[in-house]
């Protein structure tokens, strides 16, 4: 566990829901420009990881830091400033909003009203733009969710199983905006998809059971029957 | 020996009550004995169903009318009164119990208090033929005499509404023992679970409702007995939330919460008015202090450290308490 | 009916459902955006009532007082916000409704306290009627209605046309979507409580001249501020608004049908809406967030 320049480092980290624990002494970190996928079963603790990250969560006990600035007790939202962001999997969007107030408001919480690298990426967005986001499909919502979070070029983004139950070429897309996203912002990625977790990611933490079962680097080991162990 | 120690709290909680008597004025004992009964159902629908209701007023006027009308109008003997009241309670709460315990419980405590104002309007205005309005229907001298336990002299009231309240908390405490008294917390707490448990999650607040607003009517009909004499102000919507306040005052879900809460209250009330003419300041900042202090209210907060005590207390010279608790 | 009666029953309708409206706003407001029943609201109102009165009463000017008993009410709901609610926003709604509850009555003692317990009356700042359909109106009756009517559009464009508002229609679909976007949902709470103590403030206020102000008057109305809410669906403005002038109304026309519907009716109106729509004509199905 090295780095005063990681954008993230989760030591010896312990959550409960009431008396359920959740994780056990999970150890976790994020360099800059890093692509780290989490994958596991169903319950293994990813979605808990995330939201402890991004402050919906208290830890009961351990560190989570981000360049040396301690996360812990901060509020949501303050973390959110700071730059982390967290798209969580619920493919919400504020569904009486407009997708351009949608974007407005990621534009007012961030400071950055900029919006072409937003619909660079997604330029279907563009023509959305007048529309309620209730009325759009499960991918063009995922595509504001994420449109939403870049905004201000935040320094990590945590992406909560983002293609889940999209059409693959929505996916495909996504893939290439994660890629081109890492130039700038390190991201961590909650994925069940192994090809494309494969296909992107810098490691691989694989977690069961509220625990961290195995660490995979470099492209050797990271492949889909190396993962295929853990799910 | 499981039986004593079942029973035990209840006899030494209503020897006490009977030592009221010598403390305190008839009057005052008589009003803690009813008002507990009154607020004992509302106790039970917010800590074992988590239903909290601004209308338990609407029932006690049921009760409380339903025997009016029988003293005023048809016969004279007290106990059929109480009788009449109690079941016209049951009659209502099972005719309104359908809709609104299937509402959520923010609603349901609304549609409770608008129940409340319908009866204190048709009380007050719509029935005014029969209910004489404001002035309220006053039978004092029609209530017979009765052989045992005269209900018409206060000091024999008194012993009557300590014997109900005994049965009503034993009643209360055997629901707490059952399997349907956890069925009711279950309701509370996670009503998804005890679905897939396979309760009938309706059924099980339907029944909670009708028990606890019977036993509000129950004891608008000992009100009608014991002041001889019903008006509409009964159910008036500024005094919708009493029955609450002292819920919270003795401690939600406890079983002598409402006791408690009642001696609190009705003491405060006679006190402070005296003194300060302004009890409502001290009863409301009161509430929000219970809320914000953690919710558990005197009697919440007293039992633990009562039963502390107990426990050590006894230990050292080992005489009565282990005697009472250990055969 | 003949028409006169009609009209003046009408236009008392109206004015008292601007009143409604004014004095529930906050409540649904609250209960959209944090989820929680603000039952403090209806001292509000009547802290307004009570600031109109020793202001009209000391500089001779009504809508002075007005303006007072709003800033008094937002004032005091901040406060509020700010010692309690930030405790308890956690908490489930039975836990705000009761320490709202606590916070009302505590107050009814203040307003005791420092006025006494005798009903005072108000002067109306505009004696003059005008004629509808050979029916005299009074003006402030009508002026009541057109603040009411400002005040919703005014609402409408805060809601739909800053920023803040946005946020505050987005908190109401999903508030830790906008805190995750990096938003302080705490300081749009605090502005909601804000403007909604003042709205109640500023009910009061307008409410006072038609009444005559008195301790009670917040738990007079407790009844049917719960009805609307419930009718229109907590958490809806546009439901609280329909809900406030359609109660307005049933009172209103009611009392000239037969005197004792004027206060039954709603109920009976809220219980069959209650059938028929469980959560109200506009009202979210969420529980919790």
């Amino acid at each position: 566990m090295s780095g005063g320049d990681d954008i993230l480092t989760v030591s010896a980290l312990n959550v409960a829901y009431g008396e359920s624990k959740a994780l056990f002494d999970v150890n976790f970190r994020v360099g800059p420009n890093e692509i780290v996928a989490c994958v596991g079963r169903n319950g293994a603790g990813k979605s808990t990881l995330l939201k402890c990250i991004a402050g919906f969560l208290k830890p009961a006990s351990g560190s989570i830091m981000s360049n040396a600035t301690s996360l812990v007790g901060i509020a949501a939202y303050a973390i959110a400033g700071m730059g982390i962001k967290y798209v969580p999997q619920d493919k919400k969007v504020f569904s009486d909003l407009t997708v351009r107030e949608n974007l407005e408001l990621g534009s007012y919480a961030s400071k950055d009203y900029d919006w072409t690298q937003v619909t660079e990426y997604f330029p279907k967005l563009k023509v959305l733009m007048d529309r309620k986001a209730g009325f759009l499909s499960g991918g063009e919502r995922q595509m504001l969710m994420i449109g939403r979070a870049i905004l201000g070029r935040p320094k990590l983004l945590l992406v909560d199983e983002p293609t889940e139950g999209l059409a693959p070429s929505i996916v495909g897309q996504l893939r290439e905006v994660f890629r081109d996203l890492s130039k700038g912002t390190a991201l961590v990625i909650v994925e069940q998809n192994l090809p494309l977790v494969c296909a992107i990611a810098n490691r691989v933490y694989a977690l069961n059971e509220g625990r961290i079962m195995a660490e995979l680097a470099g492209h050797e080991s990271i492949k889909p029957e190396n993962c295929e162990r853990y799910l | 020996m499981n039986v004593l120690r079942w029973w035990w709290s209840l006899v030494l909680t209503f020897a006490l009550l009977a030592l009221l008597r010598v403390f305190v004025p008839l009057p005052f004992a008589n009003e803690i004995m009813i008002f507990s009964i009154y607020t004992v159902g509302c106790n039970f629908l917010l800590g074992r169903v988590g239903f909290i209701s601004f209308g338990q007023p609407a029932y006690l006027a049921v009760g409380a009318y339903a025997a009016a009308f029988y003293f005023y109008y048809f016969g004279t003997n007290p106990y059929v009164g109480i009788l009449i009241g109690v079941v016209a309670g049951i009659g209502v709460s099972l005719a309104v119990g359908p809709l609104f315990v299937r509402l959520r419980s923010d609603y349901f405590a609304l549609v409770n208090l608008a129940l409340a104002v319908i009866i204190y309007y048709f009380m007050q205005k719509v029935l005014v033929d029969i209910t004489h309005g404001d002035n309220g229907l006053w039978f004092l001298t029609n209530l017979s005499s009765t052989p045992v336990l005269d209900l018409t002299r206060p000091d024999e009231f008194f012993v009557f509404a300590l014997l109900v309240g005994f049965v009503v908390w034993a009643f209360y405490k055997y629901l707490d023992d059952t399997i349907y008294g956890a069925c009711c917390l279950g309701s509370k707490i996670n009503e998804d679970k005890l679905k897939f448990l396979g309760y009938n999650n309706y059924s099980i607040r339907l029944v909670a409702f009708v028990i606890a607003n019977t036993t509000t009517a129950l004891a608008g009909a000992m009100y009608a007995v014991y002041l001889g004499f019903v008006s509409p102000e009964i159910t008036s919507p500024t005094r919708a939330a009493d029955p609450v306040i002292v819920t919270i005052l003795g401690g939600v879900g406890t079983l002598y919460g409402p006791i408690v809460g009642a001696i609190a209250y009705t003491g405060m009330k006679d006190v402070l008015s005296k003194v300060l003419g302004n009890w409502e300041l001290v009863i409301g900042f009161l509430l929000v202090f219970i809320m914000l202090a953690g919710e558990k209210g005197i009697w919440g907060t007293l039992e633990p450290l009562l039963l502390k005590a107990f426990r050590r207390a006894p230990a050292p010279g080992a005489a009565g308490e282990s005697k009472v608790g250990g055969r | 009916m003949d028409i006169q009666l009609l009209t003046s029953g009408i236009t008392f309708g109206l004015s008292l459902g601007s009143i409604f409206f004014l004095m529930t706003i906050g409540l649904s407001l609250c209960f959209g955006l944090m989820r929680v029943i603000s039952l403090d609201q209806l001292l509000y109102y009547s802290v307004g009532g009570y600031i109109t009165y020793s202001v009209s009463l000391l500089i001779g000017n009504l809508w002075l007082g007005v303006l007072a008993g709003m800033a008094v009410g937002g004032i005091l709901g901040f406060a509020v916000e700010r010692l309690v609610f930030m405790r308890i926003y956690e908490r489930d709604i039975t836990f705000s409704m009761i320490t709202s509850f606590g916070i009302l009555i505590g107050g009814v003692g203040v307003i005791k306290f420092f006025w006494g317990l005798v009903p005072r009356p108000v002067p109306v700042p505009i004696d003059s009627q005008i004629d509808i359909l050979g029916t005299d109106i009074p003006v402030y009756r009508l002026v009541v209605v057109a603040i009411a009517l400002l005040v919703y559009g005014g609402i409408w464009l805060f809601l739909n046309r800053t920023i803040i508002g946005k946020a505050i229609r987005a908190g109401i679909e999903d508030v830790e979507h906008v805190e995750g976007l990096g938003i302080n949902v705490y300081r749009l709470f605090s502005i909601t409580f804000i403007m909604a103590g003042a709205l109640s403030g500023l009910a009061g206020g307008l409410h006072a001249p038609l009444i005559m102000v008195d301790p009670q008057m917040g738990l007079e109305v407790l009844a049917f501020a719960f009805m609307i809410v419930i009718i229109g669906g907590l958490g809806s403005i546009k439901g609280t608004l329909i809900s406030s002038f359609l109660v307005g109304q049933v009172v209103s026309l009611g009392s000239l049908v037969y005197a004792p519907l004027a206060q039954m009716a709603p109920f009976v109106l809220m219980l069959l809406i209650l059938l028929l729509k469980p959560t109200g004509l506009y009202g979210s199905p969420l529980l919790k967030r």
